[in-house]
C-alpha cells in the first residue's frame, strides 16, 4: 500500500528529471553553433519499485547523469583525415610556390639556356662581330642569373619552411599542454559529473586540431587519453604534456624536431609538420641535387667545349663559366669572362673561323646531367616539381572529400537539431506540466486528509 | 537514420566546389591555357619546355639565315661582276691574237688588262660588315696583296659552317683560293701573263693565244666555282621554307598541348556559374523553418 507522501515523492522526481531534460535542451540549443559540440541528452531511468505486501509500486523516475552524443569510432577516422589532410595541404602549399621557379614557358632556365644555345647560332654566322660576341655573353650571364635565382629562391623557400617547422612545433606544444589540462581536469569527474561531456568536446576538438599539425595515436583509458605520435613519441600521457623542441641540426642546415632529446624529424608522416618536413627534407633537396647537377654538367661541357677553340686574340680558350660542382654549383654559376674578344669561336686561331662554336652548340644535344641533354634535364625539373604538386593536390581533394563526408556523418550523430529539441521542449514541458499537476492534486488530497482528522 | 542537420555545411562544400571550377574555367579562358602551371598537367608542361625551345631555335635559324643569305648575295653579285671582267679580258685576248694589231694597239689592250685586273682584285677584296668575304676565315685583311711576284693570296683555305636546321649545317664561304687563285688557273697570273705577252715585242699571235687561254681556264674555274653561292643561297630558301613550315607545326603541338579548348571551358565556366546559383538556391530555401516556428505559432493563442 502506498502513501500520498510516497506519491508526491515520485511527482517531485518527475519534476526534477523533466527539469533536467529542459535543461539539457536549452544548453543544446545554446550550443547549436558552438564548434566541436555535442549534443546531450538525460539518461533517464525507471527508479526502482517497492515491494509491499507482495505488490510492486513503482517510484517514479530516476535521473542517472547526461550523455553526450558522440562515436568515438568516427572521432578516430576524422583525425586520421585531418592527419592526412593537414600533410597534403602544407606540402601542397610549399610545393606550389616551388614549381613556379620551373616554368615552361618563355622564362626561367629552360628558356635561358634556349637564347644561350641560339646567341651561338648566331655568331656563327659572322664569329669576330663584336656586338654578336657580346650578346652570346649576354645570353650566358642570363643563364647563369637563371639557374643563380632558382637555385636561391629554393633554399629561400626551405628556410622559410623551417621557420613553418618550429611554429608548428610551438603550436603543438600549446595543444598538448591543453589536452594535458582537460585530462587533469577529467580525471577529477565521473561521468556523470556536471560538464563531463564538454570537457569531452574541449579535448576532442583540441585533439582534432593537434591532427591537422602532426601524426597522433590516441590511446584512450577511460577518461583519460594518451597521445603519441604515429612513431611513438609521447605527446600526452594524462596530465602531463611533452613538449617537442627544435634545434639546428648542423648537418643539414635546417631545424630538427626533437621529443624527450631524441631526433623524431625524419619519423613525422602527418598534419601540416608531415607535410613541411617532406617538402623541406625531401623534395626540394631533390630539385636542389638536380639543379646543381645540371648547373655542374652545363659549366664543365661548355667550359671543356671553349678550352678547344682560339680567341679572337689567337689564344686557346680559358673557361667560359667558373667551375663549380656538386651542391651549390647552380647558386654559383657564373660566366667566367667579360671581354668578348676572349671568347674562343675559332677553331684554327683565325679570327673568322666559326670552328669551335659547332664545340660549343654541340653541347645542347650532349648527356651533361644524368644522362640527359640540358633542355631534357630541365624538363625533366618541370615533370618533377609540377608532378609533386598535381599528386599531392588529387590526394589533398580525395581528404577533403573524405573529411567533409566524415564530419557529416558525425554531426549525423552529434550535431543539434532544432526540430528535435523544439520536440522535446514541448514535451519535458508537459510532462513538467503533468508532474506539477500531480502534485498540486497530492497537496489537495493531503488537505483533504488533514481537514478529515481536524473535523472529528 | 539520424541525418545532419547542418545542411548550411554541404551548401558551403557545394558553393566551394563550383567557385573552384569558375575560377579554374576563368582562368583558362583569359589565358587561353589549360596548362597554367606545371602542375596543371606535369608531363604536357614538360613536353612543352621542348618545345618551346624547338621554336626559339627555329627562329634563330631563320635570323641566321636571313643574315647569311644577305652576304652571299652581296659575294654572289661581286663575282658576277669579276666574271664579266673576265670575259672581256678573254674578248681583248682574241682581239690580240689577231695578226693584223700593231704593237701599239696591242700595248692599249695590255693596260686595259690590267686595269680589269685591279678590277678584279676589288673584286677579291670583297669586304662585307668590315671582313674581307673570300679570305676564307683570315677574314680580317685584304686576301690578295699586290707583291714582287705579282698579287698574293694571304687569306687561308678554311671554311665556315653554320647549323640551319636542327642537326644541318652547310659551308657559308668559299675562299679565294678556290675563286682566284686555285692552283693552275689563277686569275691574277693569267691576266698578269696575258698583259705581258700583249706588251711583249716577241710575242708572237700562239703566245697570245696562249695567254688568252689562261685565262679562259682561270674563268672556267671562277665561274664553276662561283655555282657555289647560287646552289647555297637555293638551299637556304628551301631551309627557310622548311623552318616556317615547322614552326607552324611546332605551335600547333603546343597548342594541342597546353592550349585551352575555348568551347569547353566555356562550358565548364557555364556549369560552374549554374552549379552555384543552385547552392544558392538551395541555401535560400533550406533551413528557414523549423518546428520552433509552428509551436510559437500555436502557442500565441
Amino acid at each position: 500500500m502506498s502513501s500520498l507522501l510516497g506519491t508526491m515523492s515520485i511527482a517531485m522526481g518527475a519534476l526534477e528529471a523533466q527539469q533536467a531534460g529542459l535543461q539539457t535542451t536549452t544548453n543544446n540549443i545554446a550550443n547549436l553553433n558552438t564548434p566541436g559540440y555535442t549534443r546531450e541528452r538525460p539518461v533517464l531511468q525507471e527508479a526502482n519499485p517497492i515491494l509491499q505486501s507482495g505488490i510492486a509500486y513503482g517510484t517514479g523516475v530516476k535521473l542517472c547523469g547526461i550523455e553526450s552524443l558522440r562515436d568515438s569510432i568516427l572521432a578516430l577516422q576524422i583525425n586520421n583525415e585531418t592527419q592526412q589532410q593537414g600533410q597534403s595541404q602544407a606540402y601542397v602549399n610549399a610545393m606550389s610556390q616551388a614549381q613556379t621557379l620551373f616554368p615552361d614557358d618563355t622564362s626561367g632556365i629552360g628558356q635561358a639556356i634556349s637564347t644561350f644555345f641560339q646567341s651561338l647560332n648566331g655568331l656563327s654566322t659572322d664569329p669576330s662581330n663584336l656586338a654578336l660576341r657580346q650578346s652570346v655573353l649576354s645570353a650566358a650571364n642570363g643563364m647563369a642569373s637563371a639557374f643563380n635565382g632558382a637555385a636561391n629562391q629554393l633554399s629561400a623557400q626551405r628556410s622559410s619552411l623551417d621557420q613553418n617547422v618550429e611554429q608548428d612545433a610551438g603550436e603543438v606544444n600549446q595543444i598538448t599542454q591543453q589536452i594535458a589540462g582537460v585530462n587533469a581536469k577529467l580525471a577529477g569527474l565521473s561521468n556523470t559529473s556536471e560538464g563531463y561531456g564538454s570537457f569531452l568536446d574541449q579535448r576532442d576538438d583540441l585533439v582534432q586540431k593537434l591532427s591537422g599539425l602532426i601524426d597522433v595515436s590516441v590511446i584512450n583509458d577511460g577518461t583519460s587519453i594518451t597521445l603519441t605520435t604515429k612513431q611513438g613519441a609521447l605527446l600526452v600521457a594524462d596530465s602531463q604534456s611533452f613538449a617537442l623542441s627544435t634545434a639546428l641540426d648542423p648537418a643539414s642546415g635546417v631545424q630538427h624536431v626533437y621529443s624527450q632529446g631524441s631526433d623524431i624529424t625524419g619519423n613525422i608522416s602527418g598534419g601540416a609538420l608531415g607535410g613541411t618536413l617532406q617538402a623541406r627534407d625531401q623534395t626540394i633537396p631533390a630539385l636542389q641535387t638536380q639543379l646543381d647537377t645540371l648547373a655542374g654538367g652545363l659549366v664543365q661541357a661548355l667550359n671543356t667545349a671553349h678550352a678547344q677553340g682560339f680567341d679572337l686574340n689567337g689564344k686557346q680558350g680559358g673557361n667560359l663559366f667558373t667551375p663549380v660542382s656538386g651542391a651549390g654549383a647552380a647558386a654559383s654559376m657564373a660566366v667566367a669572362i667579360s671581354d668578348p674578344t676572349l671568347l674562343a669561336a675559332s677553331s684554327d686561331g683565325s679570327t673568322g673561323s666559326n670552328g669551335n662554336l659547332a664545340n660549343l652548340s654541340a653541347v645542347a644535344n650532349q648527356a651533361v646531367a644524368s644522362g640527359m641533354t640540358p633542355t631534357q634535364a630541365y624538363s625533366n625539373l618541370v615533370f618533377q616539381a609540377g608532378g609533386a604538386v598535381s599528386d599531392a593536390t588529387s590526394e589533398l581533394n580525395a581528404s577533403n572529400t573524405m573529411l567533409q563526408q566524415l564530419q557529416q556523418q558525425q554531426a549525423s550523430v552529434s550535431g543539434v537539431s532544432l526540430d528535435e529539441e523544439a520536440s522535446n521542449l514541448l514535451l519535458y514541458q508537459r510532462a513538467y506540466q503533468a508532474a506539477a499537476q500531480a502534485i498540486s492534486t497530492v497537496d489537495q488530497m493531503l488537505q483533504t486528509a488533514i481537514q478529515m482528522g481536524s473535523g472529528t | 537514420m539520424r541525418i545532419s542537420p547542418y545542411t548550411q555545411q554541404i551548401v558551403l562544400n557545394a558553393l566551394s566546389a563550383a567557385d573552384q571550377s569558375e575560377q579554374t574555367a576563368l582562368l583558362q579562358l583569359t589565358t587561353g591555357k589549360r596548362v597554367n602551371v606545371a602542375s596543371d598537367d606535369p608531363s604536357a608542361a614538360a613536353r612543352e619546355v621542348g618545345i618551346s625551345s624547338q621554336s626559339g631555335d627555329c627562329d634563330q635559324f631563320l635570323r641566321s639565315i636571313a643574315s647569311i643569305s644577305a652576304e652571299l648575295q652581296t659575294a654572289d653579285s661581286a663575282l658576277s661582276s669579276g666574271v664579266t671582267a673576265l670575259q672581256q679580258a678573254i674578248s681583248l685576248g682574241v682581239e690580240g691574237a689577231n695578226g693584223t694589231m700593231s704593237q701599239q694597239d696591242r700595248a692599249a689592250l695590255a693596260s686595259e688588262v690590267q686595269s680589269i685586273s685591279q678590277q678584279i682584285l676589288g673584286v677579291a677584296n670583297l669586304s662585307y660588315n668590315g671582313k674581307y668575304v673570300f679570305a676564307g676565315t683570315a677574314d680580317s685583311q685584304p686576301p690578295y696583296v699586290a707583291a714582287a711576284g705579282g698579287i698574293v693570296y694571304q687569306g687561308n683555305d678554311s671554311v665556315n659552317q653554320v647549323e640551319i636546321e636542327a642537326g644541318q649545317s652547310i659551308a657559308v664561304n668559299q675562299p679565294g683560293s678556290q675563286l682566284f687563285s686555285a692552283a693552275g688557273a689563277s686569275v691574277f697570273q693569267a691576266l698578269s701573263d696575258l698583259a705581258t705577252t700583249l706588251e711583249s715585242d716577241s710575242s708572237t699571235t700562239d703566245d697570245i693565244a696562249n695567254a688568252t687561254n689562261e685565262v679562259r681556264a682561270a674563268y672556267d674555274q671562277l665561274n664553276s666555282a662561283r655555282t657555289f653561292y647560287g646552289s647555297t643561297l637555293d638551299q637556304l630558301n628551301a631551309s627557310q621554307d622548311f623552318l616556317n613550315t615547322e614552326k607552324l607545326q611546332l605551335t600547333q603541338q603546343s597548342s594541342d598541348l597546353v592550349a585551352v579548348d575555348i568551347n569547353q571551358a566555356a562550358t565548364n565556366l557555364t556549369n560552374a556559374e549554374t552549379a552555384r546559383n543552385a547552392a544558392l538556391q538551395a541555401a535560400a530555401s533550406v533551413g528557414n523553418l523549423n518546428l520552433f516556428d509552428y509551436l510559437t505559432a500555436s502557442n500565441g493563442h
